[in-house]
């Protein structure tokens, strides 16, 4: 197949995982071996946005040279933008008033600007969206999935999951040998807003005594139960592995019971719901609720821990580097091949490409009856039902 | 290219909501317009509903009744193909999702939606349409020397309909007060405060580039516009009001600097504190926006004590139990 020389471009996307700098790493070497010319955006769009924020410019150009220790290191050499979205974006009017702006159109200009081609873009779930978007409006892109939590859609493994599972695993292990020198419950929250891989994988390579997933509301009392008659048999220490999403059983509230504030209903409409109830950011929630209500019914007492963002840093496992490697190649693979508006995905032992939309509000759970699911049930695990 | 018209609008504003037997908002019990649209993004606000100047979708997933019991919304609605579920229903996280990177806030949703979980910020009302609605409590005001308060959002941002809407109130006998923070075009408050008694305004942090790191934009114009408003209409009363967030504006400094600005000017007749508190954070999520005051708390009462102790040595009165 021809292919002509092309200038194309990286940029990152929500958060940091580890093995951002291993795509990088792929893009660029397997760039070069078609003579392709590879430039990196700082910071998502930001690079292009705005770049008098950039003294050394928001582009990078990216060469083999400039990664060959790369793919092992943590962080990301662009940067992300967490909450970059060039559709609305704030701004400082002439009248010093703040106003969100869309440079969607601005964008897509200044990247046609710098003859960049196709941009390949590491995505989590709401970049990928944004993403979407910008695709629909003309530009070319392949995206890559990224997340610790694993679950994108259409992917069986996102990269950064397996360095997220390890880290979880080793401070899991840690704090079950902490909670045993002190004779208390370890409550430890992980990840996992929608999807309980994290926390189940990872309690279940430490064999802990309880995991609390979204995907199956929890009865605390069943959790109870476990621990007391593990305490009775003289063994009065515990680990239970919490992700952030999981949710009592209906009509079971945690101990931080939903209150309607009459005040804050009467401040405006739809302004229902009790104080620190509903927040998108819930770190440390779960943990907090769980551990109260474990303690009130056991009477142990009980440490929460939250280790929340913390599995998003640090350096890449081996398999982590691979995946991103390969996931980078197969952007670039995509390419030649003429593809765009499409995903790299995983699902063994290939690597394929999906259309973006169908990875789209969709969310990669648990299901009931994974075998994950009976193992954990086998090795005498709780799963709070 | 904006998506936020700053420009003045009449016949008809753009409100969030009528809120009555307040009291809080100026003196007596008072009937509480809020207007939609502001032009400051502070951190702490504690209604985002009221932010953008447009009718915005709002989502409370404790309303939703999930894809197997209704599913409504989810049969062809949406044009972005914004709404989604996940899980198989019997779940109690099975509810009804909103992509709001998807979402236009067109509305087409709402409608469809019977237990009210997706509902529309923001009514387009007219002058004659809210003063009915605030004149059912007119016996309160004339007992208790309250009025009509008008706030937000940025009241004055809607700076047509606004000055429609006072003078109307002021014809009908109504007493006035907005509550702004000023960071418009002098031109809007010129049209306005003709028309009002009492004009509660904030001062939230004296340092410019402060202001702009805390709010998203700089004071220079809201002191310009305050000076000017004081010394243009020395019949109108004024309050400073300062949200005391903990760690941002809760120093003896802050204080000190706006009573220096403030005192100079007689109209100006108080300063009051308003401690922070978290009462807005549960709706940034039923606007899929993200709210970032997690670790701050309220000011303590100590801290409110020592403040107001200064402020109430520079009114030369004495402290005033609260």
């Amino acid at each position: 197949m021809e292919n002509p020389a092309r200038r194309i471009a990286i940029n990152f996307g929500g958060g940091y995982v580890p093995g951002l700098n291993s795509v990088v790493t792929g893009v660029v070497l397997a760039a070069s071996q078609l003579g392709w010319e590879v430039v990196g955006i700082r910071d998502g769009f930001d690079g292009l946005l705005f770049p008098d924020r950039y003294p050394e410019g928001g582009l990078v150009t990216l060469t083999p040279t400039l990664v060959e220790n790369l793919a092992g290191a943590g962080g990301c050499i662009l940067g992300t933008a967490a909450r970059s979205d060039p559709f609305h974006v704030r701004t400082i009017n002439a009248e010093n008033m703040v106003e969100e702006v869309d440079r969607s159109d601005e964008l897509l200009g200044v990247i046609q600007k710098e003859k960049i081609d196709t941009v390949i873009s590491v995505v989590g779930a709401r970049a990928l969206s944004i993403l979407w978007k910008l695709s629909r409006k003309g530009l070319k892109t392949v995206c890559v999935p990224k997340s610790v939590e694993n679950d994108v859609a259409a992917t069986m493994l996102s990269f950064g999951f397996n360095s997220g599972l390890s880290f979880v695993a080793d401070m899991l292990e840690r704090c079950r040998q902490a909670a045993q020198s002190a004779r208390r419950v370890g409550v430890v929250e992980v990840l996992g807003e929608h999807a309980g891989w994290l926390a189940l994988q990872a309690g279940m390579a430490v064999c802990a005594d309880a995991v609390l997933i979204p995907e199956i509301p929890y009865d605390l009392r069943k959790v109870a139960l476990k621990l007391r008659e593990k305490a009775t048999a003289g063994r009065g220490f515990g680990l239970v592995v919490v992700a952030e999403g999981a949710k009592p059983l209906a009509g079971l509230g945690g101990a931080a019971k939903t209150l309607d504030a009459p005040m804050k209903a009467a401040l405006s409409p739809g302004a229902a719901g009790g104080e620190s109830f509903h927040v998108m950011d819930r770190s440390g929630q779960a943990a907090a609720e769980v551990a109260l209500e474990i303690q009130r019914l056991t009477d142990q007492e009980t440490t929460p821990l939250v280790l929340g963002q913390l599995a998003k840093g640090g350096t890449p496992t081996v398999v982590d580097r691979q995946l991103g490697l390969g996931y980078g190649a197969g952007a670039v693979r995509a390419l030649e091949a003429g593809r765009s508006g499409v995903m790299v995905v995983f699902q063994p032992p290939d690597l394929k490409f999906v259309p973006m939309n169908e990875a789209i509000n969709q969310v990669r759970t648990v299901p009931a009856d994974s075998e994950l699911i009976h193992i954990a049930r086998a090795l005498g695990i709780s799963l709070g039902d | 290219m904006s998506n936020q018209h700053v420009s003045t609008r009449a016949p008809t504003g753009l409100v969030l909501n009528i809120q009555h037997f307040c009291t809080h908002d100026g003196p007596g019990i008072r009937t509480t317009v809020f207007l939609k649209g502001c032009s400051l993004r502070c951190k702490w606000c504690s209604n985002p509903e009221s932010i953008h100047l447009k009718p915005e979708l709002a989502y409370n997933p404790r309303k939703c009744i999930g894809e197997k019991e209704c599913g409504f919304c989810l049969k062809d609605v949406c044009p972005e193909s914004a709404l989604y579920a996940v899980g198989s229903g019997d779940r109690p996280d099975d509810k009804v999702r909103v992509n709001w990177d998807l979402c236009t806030n067109c509305g087409r949703c709402v409608p469809v939606c019977p237990t009210h979980a997706l509902t529309l910020f923001g009514q387009e009302m007219t002058v004659d349409q809210v003063l009915e609605e605030v004149e059912q409590d007119g016996s309160f005001y004339r007992e208790s020397g309250g009025g009509m308060t008008v706030s937000g959002g940025e009241c004055l941002l809607q700076a047509d309909f606004l000055a429609a809407l006072l003078a109307e109130a002021h014809r009908r006998g109504i007493n006035t007060a907005i509550e702004t923070a000023s960071n418009v075009p002098w031109d809007f408050m010129a049209k306005v405060l003709p028309h009002v008694d009492t004009v509660l305004h904030d001062i939230k942090l004296t340092d410019p580039e402060r202001h702009k790191r805390w709010c998203g934009a700089d004071n220079t114009r809201i002191r310009a516009n305050l000076k000017r408003a004081y010394e243009t209409f020395p019949d109108t009363k004024f309050i400073a009001r300062t949200p005391v967030i903990p760690g941002v504006n809760d120093d003896e400094e802050h204080i000190r600097a706006t009573l220096a600005f403030i005192k100079p000017y007689k109209n100006v007749i108080d300063y009051e504190l308003l401690p922070y508190h978290r009462f807005g954070e549960g709706k940034y999520e039923f606007l899929g926006a993200v709210y970032e005051m997690q670790d701050f708390t309220s000011p303590s009462p100590e801290t409110l004590k020592r403040l107001r102790e200064i402020i109430d040595e520079a009114f030369g009165r004495p402290t005033q139990a609260r």
